[in-house]
């Protein structure tokens, strides 16, 4: 039997004693009269604050001795050994990692079209809808006349993960991956330009393409 | 316990006093439009002239019908439909736009079947436009998305199930302006009637009917006009957009700052919208005295020139001739040691076209304190005569918009629609719609209009001016009620400048002395330069020939590019020095170059043509090291020893007031008066004339690169490369 | 055999076996500062770090990868792969081989064209991004010599 379990017996002692006191209170009252019951009981309630240490002197003189004998530093101890041999409530990073749901939304990247077409068409709807004004875009026609992007820079240190970006492209070039794990060590390396932004989505398209499939019924 | 306002209580208290009121008040709207009809809009009562549509009707009481192809500044088409209002005691819906009122007429505007009419007119549009807004350019500032959303239905019935596709149409090439993509267009026909009623260039208008009706120019072919860039703002949805600015930017992330074009005489007022710090386009802004709604072609694309050619740091010649950037206070000191060592007879100074108010009177001051008078415009003006001492004989003294009102012009030596393309818009609108003749003493050019050609002898002049001509024109001359004689500067360059200058001045105040009407003014000379009447009325003497001709020993050149100071005329070891935004002529022959500001870099003055003055503001910073010229002639001033005594703009503007108030009265025109001595003072100049009279401007080729800006763009460029190639195409 | 807790040592036994033994375990512990049990390899990514599975645990707990043992102790978090990021992260149950988009990605030659390899995280290598400018200079600055005219008739065809 561990050391804890002896403690906790001694606990459980004592709060029985306890409740025989409280028992003896409410019954001394007189018959048919209506007497404040401290702490009160009411049927269907618990009551959780603090209660008024028992003055008795058996009570008195018990915590006297749990004080002087540091038996509550000893449970403390106790509680800690115990859990040692406990299943740990944490997880143990960066080998098992915490539940996410597909909507999570983490670093953005910029999709392309199966045939490795850019997906930004440059229309500025996520630079307009961008409550942190964190994305800048400059357009032009290309070469073979369509409209795209010659900057999509987005400052990572001002975005606020909102993802309106996303909700607001009409051909899901911008999304926010999975992928929170791009700290870094310099506030500039969170300035992403475009072509970290397409790099992004050519390396977690899989995932990404996963996410939106995952969550196609409610889009 | 006032529960009812103090008046109300009161009125209610005295009825007998009420009353009277009420009935006069009555009384007051009856009798002050005895010829107007009353109509009701939603119930509102609104008395307008009989021949009002009901649309225009209802803009009078704020009510804004809906509408595509209406435009008040061109005819009434009628064809999209989207204006239709429910009329009491109508069976079917009204077009708005093209129902003229009726007494008593009832229009609703807000009923459930205007609104089912327009909800399914909306519905039928939008059956064959693409929803490709995202990538449309028109988008954020478009009328069918705006209409769409507050007229249309909250749903769609298009289901496009068997993908048989929308609508499809091919674009059209119509030059290296204006962008086209059809399909989007809903045959509104504003671009059509714009360039048949405005522009003067019949060539657009539709084929075919129902689903297989098209806009377009029939055979492939530019749109050749001076004009053809405010289709772009007519068309509603993005069917004509703006090929240079395409893609570049969206209504909503444009900063839009008002501004003064400087690309020709007129000063047209513009909106420049930048972001980022960079000019993206040019919209026109609507001033009814000048420009209307409209902006010509150079004026709205040159600003691609802003960002080529630039000059971004002061630059000397090193030991082997070559201009190398350097410090701001190198180059100062190098140009305040070259005009300080210069003696002052032989110090000039030479404004150029762009130049503004401020850097004018900042650089005439500074030139006086070196003791020197010489500060010349590059563009002639005879000094003959009242020379250019009386404002009314360099000014357009009818004013732009009174041009309107005019029944007789006679243009002297001027191509108007390529030197001022708006006040040729102007003449064209009275030749349409008041039925105004137009003659033409010069070579035979396009004024999209029909015109009376008389010749292209100076000597005409002469005749009509003494009154011994036996041409027909000198009689409808002086038969007309108001005429309005335009003279092209350019053709005071000539030896016998002064002298057609003289006989134009005799012939205008002959027919001004006749008039009925004492207040309008028939002489006008067209100036071909923004900057042009602000340095006349500072004080420059105009042409540099005789200046030229002394051989100076250091010439400032102030945004000087025409070409007129060359090398070539100046002596061996003169240094010049050029203060400007644009490596062009100027700066090409500089030993100093000091970088400007262009027009949009500064807030600035300029006089049009008119004598109107307006002033630029600033929309985006002058590139690199570039400053705002009269704070380069500032400093400049300070270290050559003759400080000028100015610090700030409202100081410069002060010196400007004192100079002349008229350069500092924004937006007003001061009229111009004693015609009467500058006819007097030109009297001995009436010599004879033999000359022919010439324009430099004939061709659109010719039109669209004119100075440092637009020699620098490269969309002016496409566009002389491509009227030249229309020019040899078969149509 | 519960009341001395013989359990516990018999299990704790079961883990250092499967673990490969008391040396491989302590190496194991010192590297991943666990010892898990029971353990079913579900797979191994690209970079040949292995995914394994024990619904015994807690969410979170029951799925877990060992880093390659190339990578000794400069494990990070980034050097795992998109395709089973989803899987480690209880996103989906579908192994990356179940998931169609996922396998449907990997097997289409159009994708292989553009799709990059994982990379982890590179901050404070030399390897690491940094910003630079996508676009052109907007003012083109004149070069002290060159002056514009107007373009000569287009010759071409």
């Amino acid at each position: 039997m561990s050391l804890a379990k002896i403690f906790s017996l001694s606990s459980r002692v004592r709060a029985a004693g306890a409740n025989t006191v409280l028992v003896r209170y409410a019954s001394s009252g007189k018959e048919g009269q209506v007497e404040k019951v401290y702490p009160p009981n009411i049927p269907g309630y618990k009551y959780v604050n603090a209660v008024d240490p028992i003055m008795a002197f058996k009570e008195m003189s018990d915590r006297a001795a749990q004080t002087i004998f540091w038996t509550e530093l000893a449970r403390g101890f106790a509680v800690t050994l115990a859990h040692i041999f406990k299943e740990p409530a944490t997880i143990n990073y960066p080998f098992e990692k915490g539940p996410l749901s597909p909507r999570f939304r983490g670093e953005h990247a910029l999709r392309r079209y199966p045939s490795g077409e850019e997906r930004c068409i440059a229309c500025k709807l996520c630079e307009a809808i961008c409550p942190a004004q964190a994305i800048t875009i400059e357009a032009e026609e290309r070469k073979d006349g369509s409209r795209r992007t010659t900057r999509y820079d987005i400052d990572m240190t001002k975005c606020i993960y909102c993802g309106f970006c996303q909700e607001a492209c009409p051909v899901d070039a911008i999304v926010e991956g999975p992928n929170f794990e791009f700290s870094t060590e310099t506030h500039e390396e969170l300035l992403y330009n475009k072509e970290k932004l397409l790099s992004n989505g050519d390396k977690w398209e899989s995932e990404i393409a996963s996410n939106i499939r995952a969550d196609h019924l409610y889009r | 316990m006032l529960r009812q306002p103090l008046t109300r209580a009161l009125a209610l208290s005295s009825p007998s006093r009420v009353a009277p009121l009420a009935a006069r008040r009555f009384a007051d709207q009856v009798q002050a439009q005895p010829d107007k009809v009353e109509v009701f809009i939603d119930d509102k009562p609104v008395y307008v002239p009989p021949g009002t549509t009901v649309l225009q009707a209802a803009a009078e009481v704020g009510v804004e019908i809906p509408r595509f192809c209406y435009h008040e500044r061109l005819a009434v088409a009628g064809n999209c439909r989207m204006c239709l209002v429910e009329v009491e005691k109508s069976p079917k819906p009204v077009a708005a736009c093209a129902m003229p009122v009726m007494k008593g007429m009832r229009v609703k505007t807000n009923s459930d079947l205007t609104r089912k009419a327009r909800e399914g007119v909306m519905e039928f549009l939008l059956v064959n436009h693409p929803l490709d807004c995202p990538i449309c350019d028109q988008g954020g500032e478009c009328d069918l998305q705006d209409q769409s959303m507050a007229f249309g239905s909250d749903r769609s019935r298009f289901t496009d199930i068997h993908f048989s596709g929308k609508r499809a149409v091919e674009d059209k090439d119509v030059g290296p302006l204006i962008k086209t993509i059809m399909t989007r267009c809903i045959h509104c026909t504003r671009c059509i009637r714009f360039a048949s009623e405005v522009a003067g260039i019949d060539d657009l208008g539709t084929t075919g009917r129902g689903t297989d009706m098209q806009v377009g120019t029939y055979v492939e072919k530019m749109f050749l006009s001076e004009l053809s860039g405010n289709v772009i703002d007519l068309c509603p949805v993005g069917a004509l957009t703006s090929k240079p600015y395409s893609f570049a930017a969206r209504p909503w992330e444009t900063r839009r700052i008002d501004s003064v074009d400087v690309l020709d005489p007129l000063g047209s007022n513009i909106v420049v919208a930048t972001r980022t710090n960079e000019v993206l386009r040019i919209l026109p802004r609507t001033n009814e005295e000048i420009n209307e709604e409209w902006l010509s072609d150079k004026s709205r694309f040159a600003c691609d020139g802003l960002k080529r050619q630039r000059l971004v740091t002061p630059m000397v010649k090193d030991s082997r001739g070559n201009l190398t950037p350097v410090e701001w206070e190198d180059a100062i000191v190098a140009a305040a040691r070259a005009l300080r060592d210069c003696p002052s007879d032989k110090l000039l100074a030479v404004a150029g076209d762009l130049a503004d108010a401020e850097s004018l009177v900042a650089l005439k001051d500074f030139v006086n304190r070196l003791g020197s008078e010489n500060t010349c415009t590059e563009q002639f003006f005879p000094a003959e005569g009242s020379g250019t001492d009386l404002r009314s004989s360099y000014l357009l003294n009818t004013k732009i918009a009174n041009v309107e009102g005019a029944d007789f012009v006679l243009l002297i030596g001027t191509n108007v629609r390529f030197e001022a393309p708006l006040l040729n818009a102007r003449i064209r609108k009275a030749f349409i719609h008041k039925e105004t003749d137009v003659a033409l003493i010069g070579p035979k050019v396009d004024l999209t209009y029909d015109y009376t050609h008389v010749g292209d002898s100076a000597s005409l002049v002469k005749d009509l001016a003494t009154g011994t001509s036996s041409n027909e024109i000198l009689k409808r001359l002086e038969s007309a009620k108001r005429p309005v004689v335009i003279l092209g500067a350019d053709q005071l360059k000539t030896e016998e400048g002064a002298a057609l200058l003289a006989y134009t001045q005799e012939l205008a105040l002959r027919l001004q002395d006749n008039l009925q009407d004492k207040e309008w003014k028939v002489l006008n000379v067209l100036q071909r330069t923004a900057s042009q009447v602000a340095a006349l009325d500072i004080g420059y003497r105009p042409g540099v020939g005789a200046a030229l001709a002394a051989g100076p020993r250091v010439v400032y050149l102030l945004g000087a590019d025409s070409g007129i100071v060359t090398r070539e005329a100046l002596p061996k070891d003169a240094v010049v020095i050029y203060q400007g935004h644009h490596g062009d002529a100027g700066a090409s022959i500089a030993d100093i170059v000091l970088p400007g500001a262009a027009y949009t870099e500064k807030r600035a003055t300029y006089v049009n043509a008119e004598g109107r003055a307006q002033q630029t503001l600033v929309a985006v910073t002058p590139p690199g090291l570039a400053r705002e010229d009269w704070k380069i002639i500032r400093a400049l001033s300070e270290v050559a020893g003759a400080g000028l005594p100015y610090d700030t703009l409202d100081e410069v503007r002060e010196r400007l007031n004192q100079v002349s108030p008229a350069l500092v009265a924004y937006g007003d025109v001061q009229p111009n008066n004693y015609f009467a001595q500058a006819r007097a003072l030109a009297k001995s100049l009436q010599k004879p004339v033999s000359g022919k009279l010439d324009v430099q401007l004939k061709q659109l080729e010719d039109y669209f690169m004119t100075d440092a800006i637009s020699r620098a763009s490269p969309t002016m460029a496409k566009c002389v490369q491509a009227v030249l190639k229309q020019k040899t195409a078969p149509y | 055999m519960s009341l001395l807790a013989l359990d516990k040592w018999a299990k704790l036994v079961t883990i250092i076996s499967q673990n490969g033994g008391i040396f491989k375990s302590i190496y194991k512990l010192w590297r991943f500062d666990t010892l898990k049990w029971n353990g079913k390899l579900v797979g191994t990514d690209s970079l040949g770090n292995k995914y394994y599975e024990n619904p015994y645990y807690m969410l979170g707990r029951s799925r877990w990868v060992e880093y390659n043992d190339y990578v000794r102790w400069d494990y990070d978090a980034t050097q795992i792969t998109p395709e089973w990021y989803g899987w480690l992260h209880y996103k989906t149950d579908r192994l990356p081989h179940e998931d169609p988009a996922k396998y449907c990605i990997s097997c289409c030659a159009w994708y292989q064209k553009w799709m990059l390899p994982p990379e982890e995280n590179l901050s404070g290598t030399e390897l690491a991004y940094y910003p630079y400018s996508t676009v052109r200079q907007h003012i083109q600055v004149w070069d002290g010599k060159s002056v514009c005219s107007r373009p000569t008739p287009c010759v071409c065809k």
